[in-house]
């Protein structure tokens, strides 16, 4: 490992524990109610948004669904304006009107997330046609879950987009379940990228909580995309290791498959994997440390961030008002 | 090749094929004459794959079609009158005159609704599936759509419960895009869709998954019946793909006889065959194919299928003369049947 | 000024926004080729199929991807065929294009037009005839326009074609031969005003569409009768001119509005309840409303032509307001 990957791989690490330690903060302040709305953490998934963001380029384009307060921060997005918004303070992304599940922070190419499940795919290829007519060799990227692969306009997309090739990544997160309910009593499919073989769209399914993995088949994608190759379909297998959303007991999965994931839990593996490549202890704390202040900053930014005012309900209902 | 059927039934076949066809020309020879009945969709040159796939289905079937559902109509055994009065708009069509072309309903025969929204039946159909199931009817739901309802994701919803929840349906995709007028992506009036076979649409579901040709009446009789089989017993969907050649007068707004009335005669009679449009009576046009093979067989004599053809004129003639002369609806009848 | 047919002037508006900014794409079933009705001809041609893009039978999506791509500077026009497929598309104009610019507190723009087509006429069904533009009015962050003349068509267009937000722009299909003058040149016709149609005193009548002219029909027959109908082309149904129908009100004292939608929750109701709300006062009678029968459009030639509203029935309403008493309380 030279020192340009041990630096490379120490970021990967320290952008994981923002996310890991932003949800768990997220999940502390809600229990105390001084952040409210539903809540859908990505603990345990930190692998695929930022194995995926951290292989695109800044000016790439980012769509997300419900549970994507770890694609913004993959992307680049500040943790403290992020939970701004989440806390519905006017100093969100959003002025607080979007919330946990709409957040939008273009400074980063983060164009939206959604409350509709698989939403923003269709908005994506709107993107990557956008991306293609300009001609820059920007590429967008759309995250949705399992759940998302029984929508119909899931389907027109991946037609869509292959017909034309379009310059967008079609990231899966499969954790397994659509809420409450497991993959398998939702469709007889047992590998959601072979929808993506339905259109002749090149297809990979990859273990999730393997950053590695996840990067290396974002990279090879986005390179494919950039050069004209079109759609690529990246199925990501991981797990959510908090509930639906914050206050799901998941009485619906076993104790024993929970903590099976557990062990499999993305930061700590990419902790093995460097441990492995002779990072010292003292290195991964300290990326752990650098992770937790921050988020700690923007938890001081954001509580204390003022309300929007009540005019604000108002504004913004059309543009150029 | 001939569907596996003693003479007298493939005898009754052919001449639904023929009042199919007859029905159509007379439509269309009607709307030219003056009388308006609006813009409708026409099912020529598709009579091999949906008489055959239809004369399969028993009472407790039910059926879902499209805006191009003439042919499935009088397939099953509509009455040409009440079908045209239908669409002329008359009070004695099957809805009364309130669904017209694209929207005929007739319940006795099975047929819970033909929508004219693009795929829109698909769903319906899988649901008429699960109450066929639910209630155990032993009944099987058949749905019929073009190509074009495959671009449609609410498929791929149907697809998946329809599966998932073994669910007896039949879907029956009658591609009529060979010979449409540009039949690559992103052209006229054809599917646009990525896949390199249709067949893969289903498949990722588990469906069984199969194509024939549509104008073989014989292949569509077999792959229909099997699937049936399976569907009544329980075992799921089945996705079938007829391949038919677009009918060259079947333009995108309104169609016209562009290869003249059907002339039987040219099925044995290689100089009936007029230089334009010589290509869709030698090879494409299915009616034309079945006639050719019942004389192959000797299961009919040329003067045999005249008289089953004539027969088939008689009775649509008869029919536009009971449309014509039905009466129109009361104009208050169009406040009625707005709930029930 | 030229005499064009409403269609060519939909066409002329198209092309001249399309020549003027290259952000403009259009898609839809069969642009490529004009389209069913012929109103994109010539314009792949023109412009190239990378700016006029057949797309699938995919509504939701395609109208998803129009969004997408208007948020990062395209301004795509979309055409649905009909209105009543619109429904395959609500997701992401209801829950996107609406909302993204307020979610998003100002980041993101929607600036995308969907061109509708509609209108209950030639048998073609309930999928094929409904109106049901009021439904957006119901939905904070879309612009609806209802153009019922060949200028008009252009004009609006126009604006929607250079508006920063979603407009949906319903065509009417009976329109589309209709011949009127168009200004030539640039001509843009501002959304969210209304026109004065035919000056009266006696009644107001505001309506949409295909209504206008029928009610400028409806209004030189009364005329005969010694009755004086001001005809308003109320254009813009969100924003709605309330202050040129208010003004025109504080004249005539009575109002009448027409549509070809449903009348059950449609535009009229919302007119008329901000017409009372701002000058109950000045009224001397109820507003009265003309619209189609509370039922799904009917295929048979007689029903539809019950199913739609007539000249006769905004006679009828205007003589109504104009005959009305208060009733001794």
């Amino acid at each position: 490992m030279d020192e340009a990957e041990r630096k490379e791989f120490l970021s990967l690490l320290q952008l994981m524990w923002t996310i890991r330690a932003f949800e768990e903060k997220v999940s502390e302040l809600y229990a105390k109610g001084q952040v409210v709305g539903l809540l859908h953490l990505g603990i345990g998934q930190e692998g695929v948004a930022v194995g995926t963001c951290r292989a695109l380029r800044a000016d790439d384009y980012v769509f997300g669904g419900h549970r994507s307060h770890a694609h913004a921060i993959a992307k680049g997005a500040d943790p403290a304006r992020l939970l701004a918004e989440i806390a519905g303070r006017a100093a969100g992304y959003c002025r607080g009107k979007g919330g946990s599940m709409h957040l939008v922070a273009m400074d980063v190419g983060c164009v939206t997330a959604t409350g509709v499940v698989g939403g923003t795919i269709p908005l994506a290829l709107g993107a990557a046609l956008v991306c293609r007519e300009t001609g820059k060799g920007q590429i967008a990227t759309v995250f949705f879950g399992d759940g998302a692969g029984q929508v119909g306009p899931f389907h027109e997309s991946l037609n869509i987009a292959s017909l034309w090739k379009l310059p967008v990544i079609f990231v899966c997160e499969n954790n397994g379940y659509a809420e409450f309910t497991p993959l398998s009593a939702h469709t007889l499919v047992s590998r959601l990228a072979d929808h993506a073989g339905t259109y002749n769209m090149p297809n990979v399914t990859v273990d999730g909580n393997d950053i590695l993995a996840v990067r290396g088949a974002i990279q090879e994608a986005a390179e494919r995309a950039r050069s004209g190759g079109g759609p690529t379909f990246v199925e990501c297998l991981t797990y959510r290791l908090r509930g639906h959303y914050e206050g799901d007991p998941g009485k619906y999965r076993e104790l024993s498959e929970v903590s099976e994931w557990k062990d499999k839990d993305p930061v700590a593996r990419f902790v093995g994997v460097l441990k492995e490549k002779g990072v010292s202890a003292g290195e991964f704390a300290a990326a752990e440390q650098q992770a937790r202040e921050r988020v700690d900053e923007a938890v001081r930014f954001a509580l204390a961030a003022p309300w929007p005012s009540a005019e604000e309900v108002r504004q913004q209902v059309f543009a150029g008002d | 090749m001939l569907p596996k059927l003693p003479r007298e039934k493939l005898l009754d076949l052919y001449k639904t094929m023929l009042v199919m066809r007859r029905f159509e020309e007379a439509l269309i020879r009607v709307t030219k004459s003056g009388i308006s009945v609006g813009h409708f969709h026409v099912y020529i040159g598709q009579e091999c794959t949906g008489a055959p796939a239809l004369s399969l289905l028993g009472s407790r079937d039910t059926v879902f079609t499209t805006h191009r559902n003439h042919g499935h109509l009088l397939a099953r055994g509509a009455d040409p009158g009440k079908l045209m009065a239908e669409i002329f708009g008359k009070a004695t069509g099957y809805n009364k005159g309130k669904g017209g072309t694209l929207h005929t309903t007739a319940g006795e025969l099975g047929f819970l609704t033909t929508s004219a929204i693009v795929g829109g039946v698909i769903p319906l159909a899988t649901g008429a599936a699960f109450a066929a199931k639910e209630r155990k009817t032993r009944g099987a739901s058949m749905c019929l759509f073009g190509d074009g309802a495959l671009e449609e994701g609410v498929v791929h919803e149907s697809f998946n419960l329809a599966a998932l929840w073994s669910l007896p349906v039949v879907y029956l995709c009658e591609n009529n895009s060979f010979g449409a007028p540009g039949q690559k992506a992103g052209e006229y009036s054809s599917s646009t869709i990525a896949a390199r076979s249709l067949l893969s649409l289903a498949t990722p579901y588990g469906i069984p998954a199969v194509s024939v040709d549509g104008t073989d009446a014989g292949a569509v009789h077999q792959a229909v019946q099997k699937a049936l089989a399976r569907a009544r017993k329980g075992q799921g969907p089945v996705f079938i793909e007829a391949k038919t050649f677009r009918w060259p007068g079947s333009r995108p707004v309104w169609p016209e006889l562009l290869t003249g009335e059907t002339d039987l005669k040219r099925a044995w009679d290689l100089k009936a065959i007029p230089k334009q449009y010589a290509d869709w009576h030698r090879k494409k046009d299915g009616v034309l194919r079945f006639t050719r093979e019942l004389l192959k067989s000797r299961r009919a004599t040329p003067e045999e299928i005249l008289e089953m053809d004539r027969e088939a004129q008689a009775r649509n003639e008869q029919a536009v003369r009971f449309a014509l002369d039905s009466p129109e609806p009361k104009p208050e009848a169009a406040l009625e049947d707005v709930f029930a | 000024m030229a005499e064009q047919t409403y269609l060519e002037a939909i066409r002329s508006g198209l092309r001249e926004e399309m020549v003027r900014d290259r952000s403009i794409y259009v898609l839809g079933e069969d642009v490529a080729l004009g389209g069913p009705f012929g109103v994109t001809k010539g314009l792949a041609e023109e412009f190239g199929a990378s700016r006029v893009l057949n797309t699938p039978i995919s509504e939701g999506t395609v109208v998803g991807l129009a969004v997408g791509a208007s948020l990062l500077g395209l301004r795509p026009v979309v055409e649905v065929m009909f209105i009543d497929f619109i429904t395959l598309a609500m997701d992401q104009l209801v829950n996107h294009a609406a909302k993204l610019h307020y979610m998003s507190g100002g980041q993101l723009r929607v600036p995308m037009t969907l061109r509708v087509q509609e209108g209950a006429m030639g048998s073609c069904g309930a999928h094929h005839s409904q109106s049901l533009e009021a439904w957006f009015l119901h939905v904070p962050g879309l612009k609806v326009v209802v153009p019922s003349n060949p200028a008009d068509a252009k004009g609006l267009l126009k604006s929607a074609l250079r508006d920063e937000n979603p407009v949906v722009y319903v065509e009417h299909r009976g329109l589309y031969f209709s011949r009127g003058k168009v200004p030539e040149g640039d001509y843009v016709v501002p959304i969210g005003r209304a026109a004065l149609v035919r000056a009266g005193k006696d009644v107001t009548v505001a309506a949409f569409g295909k209504m206008v002219g029928v009610a400028e029909q409806a209004a030189r027959q009364l005329e005969g009768e010694g009755t004086s109908v001001e005809v308003l082309d109320a254009r813009t149904m969100c924003p709605l001119d309330l202050e040129t129908i208010v003004a025109s009100v504080r004249k005539t004292r009575r109002l009448v509005v027409a549509h070809e939608a449903v009348e059950t929750g449609g535009a009229g109701a919302e007119i008329a309840a901000q017409v009372q709300q701002e000058a109950f006062h000045i009224l001397d009678s109820p507003v009265g409303r003309v619209g189609a029968v509370f039922a799904p459009v009917p295929a048979s030639p007689v029903l539809e032509k019950e199913f739609v509203p007539s000249k006769e029935q905004i006679m009828k309403a205007v003589r109504q307001a104009v005959k009305w008493v208060r009733p001794a309380t």
